[in-house]
């Protein structure tokens, strides 16, 4: 039997036990309430540059009697959205996403105190800047007269204020520095800027030495100061390119210049990002986004390639309410001497033309072109002109009615002629052979003095870049080949500002080459959607060789090998 | 008086718990830094511990402290959409406005101003803050409008979820 044992040992762990208890703490077991594991994660966005640091306004000064702004009712989901920039799909670096989802409206931004502005921006041009601010790589081809250069100085002002930009260069045609320095004055009162002036050693100072954070400078000193200009301690945070089509030659040495300066951003503006061949479009986007776009690239693929980094609106698109502009194809016929000058002209010409056979090129019909649509403004002997009379006519009701005009010729010649007839009307000319350093002044005088009511211009000279919107009545004269350059022309006063409606009127003289040539025109442009539009469409929207060549009555054409 | 500077914090609900988003900004909204936490979920333990004052704990002491602590402008307001926030007020030496939501805590005084379309909500136990916080609001753009930078918040605390999701994928 072995019972004893088993009570015994029970006994004896009962009494340890109550010992360990006298002489230790009783044990505690964590139930893990005070284990709150959190973990942040921050970012620190880019201040401004100090000189930009300007403390706002106060309330009475920066207003006026203008009452404050509506806060929209955020809470109401019809309200509708603010306008922000968004990160773009190629914005990579999560910090630069944070940063632009993170901006203020624009709305609040531009009605605020902080940023002084003549007048607030359309909505449509607060997207636009949206559109801008974010990109890398961006073409800005809304057409003429609603107000690129506002946006993008907008976009850059923004961009300069944010820290994410510190230097910026724009480059315009020659005669439109002008004009910038004017609308950076205007949009940007706070951002310093400096055009580039001088002779070779200042222009060397201003690339090299210039702390200014954006300059200013036309195509022609840039392509003159490529070496300066490609320097590799030259480089921008951004560029922009006004007239952007002033590349549309990928091998000219302009674009090659503009192409070879160092910089982050690319911006391209024009109204008229194809004037002739889809490969205009193409050659823009190698400077927007180099290798986006290859130069043999199918015009149907191009949209796919680029519709990302372009926005385009029409006047029709955004402003419904603008004045409108009414356009009237004024058909005169020829003076008799002129008739006599055009049929005797015409019939040479085509004989002359005609007897060239295999050894004619399209520069001899040019040259007859050119000689009958002379004869179509003047008779060369008499100076008789159909169009003349019909003009002192309709600007004799433009004066009277206190308005102003602007007359546009393919030639200089006509605008003299026209000068001396127009003198009751205080002509203005602006004109290549008028110089650059008079040319504001001219601008600024038709816009003040009500006895000007008329500025003679060509098209090469005025069609692109400049505000005339205190003008309602633009003639031309005579057609230039390529409706792009006419829109231009006309969209100098149609535009932004306009406050009453802009009647444009085309002389046409019937029965001669100008009325073939703007049927030809007229047919394209029915035709031709812009390629930002539509893949599918002609390619060019000039005239082609062959319609030169159809323009006459001959058999001569080209010997091909 | 210092420039203002503003700090907007809000609570959100995400699947794995509260997230706190804080943004700083000028006085017209410009963002300066922002600043996010982990998702925090109480267990059950925690829940029954804490009890009712759970919810002040998280989103005022945990969550709104830490990222205040953490984030390196001081603000001289913070604004909240979450009046539940409040309960920060004695954790940090800067004055605290809310929003008015729908649901509205006891003990809180509610004052209008130009720079939001709702009303606004301070403790009732820090009252003495009503001229500074007046003070601050003055100083703000008039194009301001307090709520409207929750929305930004929301669309970078998602998109950083988004990241974050997509780098754990």
């Amino acid at each position: 039997m072995r019972l004893e044992p088993l009570d015994f040992p029970l006994s004896l762990e009962s009494e340890v036990c109550e010992s360990r208890l006298l002489t230790h703490a009783p044990w505690v077991r964590s139930i893990g309430v005070s284990d709150w594991p959190i973990a942040t994660e921050g970012w620190k966005f880019p201040s401004p540059p100090s000189e930009l640091c300007r403390p706002a306004k106060p309330l009475n000064e920066a207003r006026g009697e203008q009452p404050a702004p509506l806060l929209p009712d955020l809470s109401n989901p019809a309200a509708k959205p603010a306008i922000r920039p968004r990160p773009t799909a190629d914005t990579v670096i999560f910090k630069d996403r944070l940063l632009y989802l993170l901006q203020p409206p624009l709305d609040n931004i531009f009605n605020g105190r902080q940023l002084e502005l003549p007048f607030p921006p359309f909505p449509y041009q607060l997207e636009g800047i949206a559109f801008l601010m974010p990109r890398h790589a961006a073409l800005l081809a809304d057409e003429m007269g609603l107000g690129k250069t506002a946006q993008a100085i907008l976009a850059l002002r923004l961009l300069f204020h944010q820290g994410m930009i510190r230097t910026g260069l724009i480059v315009a045609p020659k005669p439109l520095i002008h004009n910038w320095s004017r609308e950076l004055t205007l949009w940007a009162p706070d951002l310093p800027f400096e055009a580039f002036d001088g002779d070779a050693e200042d222009r060397r100072r201003t690339w090299l030495v210039s702390n200014s954070p954006l300059k200013l400078i036309n195509y022609e000193s840039l392509t003159r100061d490529v070496d300066l200009a490609t320097d590799p301690r030259v480089s921008f945070d951004v560029m922009v390119l006004d007239e952007a089509q002033r590349i549309k030659n990928r091998d000219s040495k302009t674009a090659q210049a503009v192409r070879g300066v160092a910089r982050s951003r690319s911006w391209a503006l024009t109204g008229t990002p194809i004037e002739n061949h889809p490969d205009d479009l193409v050659n823009i986007f190698a400077f927007v986004d180099p290798g986006r776009v290859p130069p043999d690239t199918p015009p149907k693929r191009i949209p796919a390639l680029t519709s990302d980094g372009i926005l385009r609106r029409t006047k029709d698109d955004v402003l419904l309410d603008m004045p409108p502009k009414v356009v009237r194809d004024v058909a005169v016929d020829l003076t008799p001497a002129q008739r006599l000058a055009y049929r005797r002209a015409e019939d040479d010409g085509v004989v002359h033309l005609n007897e060239l056979g295999d050894t004619i090129t399209v520069q001899h019909v040019f040259q007859l072109v050119m000689r009958l649509k002379q004869i179509c403004n003047f008779d060369p002997l008499t100076g008789q002109s159909a169009k003349l009379e019909q003009l002192l006519h309709d600007m004799e009701e433009v004066a009277d009615s206190g308005r102003k005009a602007i007359v546009f010729s393919q030639w200089v010649e006509p605008l003299h002629v026209l000068a001396e007839a127009l003198e009751p009307y205080g002509p203005l000319q602006f004109h290549g052979r008028v110089p650059q350093n008079e040319r504001p002044g001219v601008l600024e005088r038709f816009r003040t003095d009500p006895t000007k009511h008329v500025l003679l211009m060509t098209y090469g000279t005025g069609s692109v870049g400049l505000n005339l919107q205190f003008s309602n009545y633009v003639f031309l004269f005579d057609r230039w080949w390529n409706p792009a350059v006419e829109d231009q022309a006309i969209n100098r006063a149609h535009r932004i500002g306009q406050k009453h409606p802009v009647t444009v009127t085309r002389f046409l003289s019937e029965g001669t080459i100008e009325a073939r040539i703007a049927e030809i025109l007229e047919a394209k442009r029915r035709v031709f959607q812009e390629l930002l539009d539509q893949a599918d469409k002609p390619t060019n929207r000039g005239l082609s060789e062959e319609e030169v060549f159809g323009l006459f009555d001959i058999r001569a054409r080209p010997f091909r090998k | 008086m210092p420039p203002v500077t503003l700090g907007f914090l809000t609570v959100l609900q995400d699947t794995g718990g509260h997230v706190g988003g804080y943004l700083v900004t000028n006085s017209w909204g410009r963002p300066i830094e922002f600043r996010l936490t982990s998702a925090v979920q109480p267990t059950r333990m925690q829940a029954i511990l804490y009890g009712g004052t759970l919810t002040d704990y998280v989103f005022g002491e945990l969550l709104g402290k830490t990222l205040i602590e953490k984030t390196a402008i001081r603000p001289t307001l913070i604004v909240t959409d979450t009046p539940v926030c409040l309960a920060l007020r004695p954790h940090v030496d800067v004055p605290i406005v809310a929003i008015a939501g729908s649901d509205r805590p006891a003990g809180v005084i509610e004052l209008s101003h130009a720079r939001c379309s709702a009303p606004l909500l301070l403790s009732e136990r820090f009252d003495a803050d009503r001229d500074r916080i007046l003070t601050q609001l003055g100083g703000i753009d008039e194009s301001v409008n307090l709520s409207e930078p929750f929305t930004r918040i929301r669309e970078a605390v998602a998109e950083a979820r988004k990241v974050g999701a997509s780098r754990a994928a």
